[in-house]
């Protein structure tokens, strides 16, 4: 009786003292000694784990060295709100100074970050929950990564033609703008949206819209894919449809297969996000708010990251800078 | 009982290495503030109930992997009701008799069709996750505002004490009477030790896998609406995925053995305190999130290897004594 308490008792500490230098050297954005009264601590909270968030990670580091800041990093495995909920509450009970989170559901979370923000300043990045009480927004915004698209298209179509859009679904609120930024700037153009064509987040049935489209429009001049997976879905169907470099191909952040393409000369650019300045720009804000130093926070409480516009001049510098940040841990 | 002790060792350790571990990094035990212990407390409440329905199950020697995906579609189902503008008094019982209906569909499967409970709920975490994505279209689903007293009951307190976990014991009482302390309880025992032998001395021991399942997925509704309550948003692809997982890890380290017959209402409790403890000291450690997984389940996989080294010893001091 006696050996097993003291077996449970070995085990349970054994445990607790490795994950306690786990903290210290698996992770560079960790506690490295203790937070002092002077010493302000911030976190970065994703929305699930993936490569976005790896280059948003570099930048906290970044502006970590430069703003004298500690920064906690945390992933929810699942993506759960759950999740998310569980951890901005550990967070504002280890006495947090200012949480930086990407809302999983942000129409419904309206109360659930109401009752965060009364402890601790919020910043929601990348998606934004504008009907709450968060301190600002940082983050893309949509409508002119549309425009930055539809300047693309312009560009890669001079004579005109018609084209075709593909998305996930069009109930989201990105998908939207994205779409109307694109048609307001090809307006007064001779370029012509014939459709636009959902796929519900299938990526197999997102391939067999665009087969399904250049048989349907045979005469289709431009391939545009509004979400990161519709780029690689587009090169695939051209291909599978021998269409592709005959078809001006325009998508949606850095999947490989359409840096992969740019270089190779069948897509004619990428429009990406800036997660590196999320991570940059959230915490240097949080600082700030933490110091109750609201300057740097517009009138509309958002902070829009612009998008840049990657094409055959610029990806194989980009790619690099991505692998890098993509490999810094 | 000795289980249950044992656990509450496991976990005084845990807490006292985890405060000193912050007293001396951080001069400040943030553990042991009021709103960390009564957000624990609270996920305890919740993931307890969940995990006391797995316990019933698993005594019987069933499982039921359909737990998640229930707690989804309870929720959603709830949540619906409210926005089609159906009161509370029809949303609540609808979405428990969802819950308890497919606990029954799930039983009769395995006692009339004698279909492994295994393969059963597997597809059923299947089917049930799909139900939900196709009532909403995948889109998510949330109370909006003017339900204050409805949310009361996941994420409001009586005192300190949150409401969740005041029902967890509420429900955990009712389950150690019937489970300890009935002479049902005990065939339910009997039936999961060796079902043919229960079967032979008398026990409906259909009839009693039935009640088993159904009781599961009864409590699972109840926990599927806190959870709705408390996290106020439902993505129908991914709400409550993974907590079959956690249920039965709650109730294997509590003593349930999944051979059946074997099972304790107290150490049930302990066990799924120590997995939440477990999940708040990654966060307020700041252990790399990566570790999480790793840490959860290192802890269980060694409570049950040193309760199967304990049991051992036992039972060679036992033959001896022969």
């Amino acid at each position: 009786m006696k050996r097993f308490y003291l077996w449970a008792v070995a085990t349970s500490i054994a445990i607790a003292g490795c994950s306690g230098q786990v903290s210290e050297t698996g992770e560079t954005t960790g506690m490295h000694d203790s937070p002092g009264e002077d010493n302000v601590q911030v976190a970065f909270v994703t929305n699930n784990a993936s490569d976005f968030w790896k280059i948003a990670k570099a930048g906290t580091e970044k502006a970590q060295q430069d703003f004298d800041v500690e920064v906690l990093f945390r992933i929810p495995a699942n993506g759960t709100a759950q999740e998310q909920q569980q951890i901005l509450e550990d967070l504002v009970a280890r006495g947090v100074d200012g949480i930086a989170i990407s809302p999983n559901d942000p129409q419904n979370w309206t109360g659930v970050l109401n009752q965060f923000a009364a402890e601790v300043p919020i910043v929601t990045q990348d998606s934004d929950a504008p009907e709450s009480d968060r301190a600002c927004y940082i983050g893309t915004n949509n409508y002119d990564a549309g425009v930055a698209a539809g300047e693309l298209i312009k560009k890669s179509l001079p004579a005109g033609g018609k084209i075709m859009l593909f998305v996930g679904t069009l109930d989201a609120q990105n998908a939207q703008d994205r779409k109307k930024g694109i048609e307001d700037t090809l307006a007064d153009t001779n370029i012509e949206i014939v459709d636009t064509r959902t796929d519900d987040v299938d990526r197999s049935r997102a391939v067999a819209n665009v087969e399904d489209a250049i048989v349907t429009h045979p005469d289709l001049a431009g391939l545009v894919g509004l979400w990161s997976y519709n780029g690689p879905a587009i090169i695939q169907g051209a291909k599978s449809s021998n269409k592709l470099g005959e078809i001006a191909i325009i998508a949606f952040d850095e999947e490989d297969d359409v840096l992969q393409g740019i270089i190779d000369g069948h897509v004619a650019g990428t429009i990406v996000q800036q997660p590196y300045e999320f991570g940059y720009q959230s915490v240097k804000l949080l600082k700030e708010l933490a110091a109750g130093d609201t300057s740097n926070v517009p009138e509309s409480k958002q902070i829009f990251v612009p998008v840049k516009t990657i094409t055959a001049e610029t990806v194989e510098q980009f790619w690099a800078d991505l692998k890098k940040l993509r490999g810094a841990q | 009982m000795r289980k249950a002790l044992g656990l509450s060792v496991i976990l005084a350790a845990l807490v006292a290495a985890i405060c000193v571990w912050q007293q001396t990094q951080e001069g400040r035990i943030a553990f042991l503030s009021s709103y960390n212990l009564r957000n624990q407390l609270t996920w305890v409440g919740l993931f307890g109930i969940l995990s006391l329905g797995q316990a019933l199950v698993i005594i019987t020697g069933g499982i039921d992997l359909s737990v998640g995906s229930v707690v989804a579609l309870v929720g959603i189902t709830c949540a619906m009701i409210l926005d089609a503008g159906a009161g509370v008094f029809i949303a609540v019982p609808v979405a428990l008799l969802v819950a308890t209906g497919i606990g029954a569909l799930n039983g009769t499967l395995i006692t009339k069709l004698r279909i492994q409970p295994f393969v059963v709920t597997l597809c059923g975490l299947f089917v049930v996750r799909g139900v939900s994505r196709l009532l909403t279209g995948d889109a998510s689903e949330g109370f909006g505002l003017g339900h204050e007293k409805l949310l009361w009951f996941g994420s409001g307190a009586v005192g300190i004490i949150p409401v969740p976990f005041i029902i967890l014991l509420l429900f955990s009482a009712v389950v150690a009477a019937f489970l300890h302390f009935s002479p049902v309880g005990r065939h339910l025992f009997a039936l999961g030790a060796n079902e043919e032998a229960a079967r032979f001395s008398g026990i409906r021991t259909g009839q009693l896998t039935l009640a088993a399942y159904m009781l599961c997925g009864l409590l699972t509704g109840i926990a599927g609406l806190l959870f709705a309550f408390k996290v106020q948003s439902m993505t129908p692809s991914d709400f409550g995925s993974f907590y079959e997982l956690y249920a039965i890890a709650g109730a294997v380290l509590g003593g349930c053995s999944l051979r059946g017959g074997t099972g304790n209402v107290l150490a049930v409790i302990i066990a799924v305190t120590l997995i939440v403890v477990i999940k708040n000291m990654v966060n307020l450690l700041a252990i790399a999130s990566q570790w999480e997984y790793i840490v959860i389940g290192s802890v269980i996989l060694s409570g049950v290897v040193i309760d199967e080294l304990f049991t051992r010893r036992q039972a060679r001091v036992a033959a001896g004594a022969h």
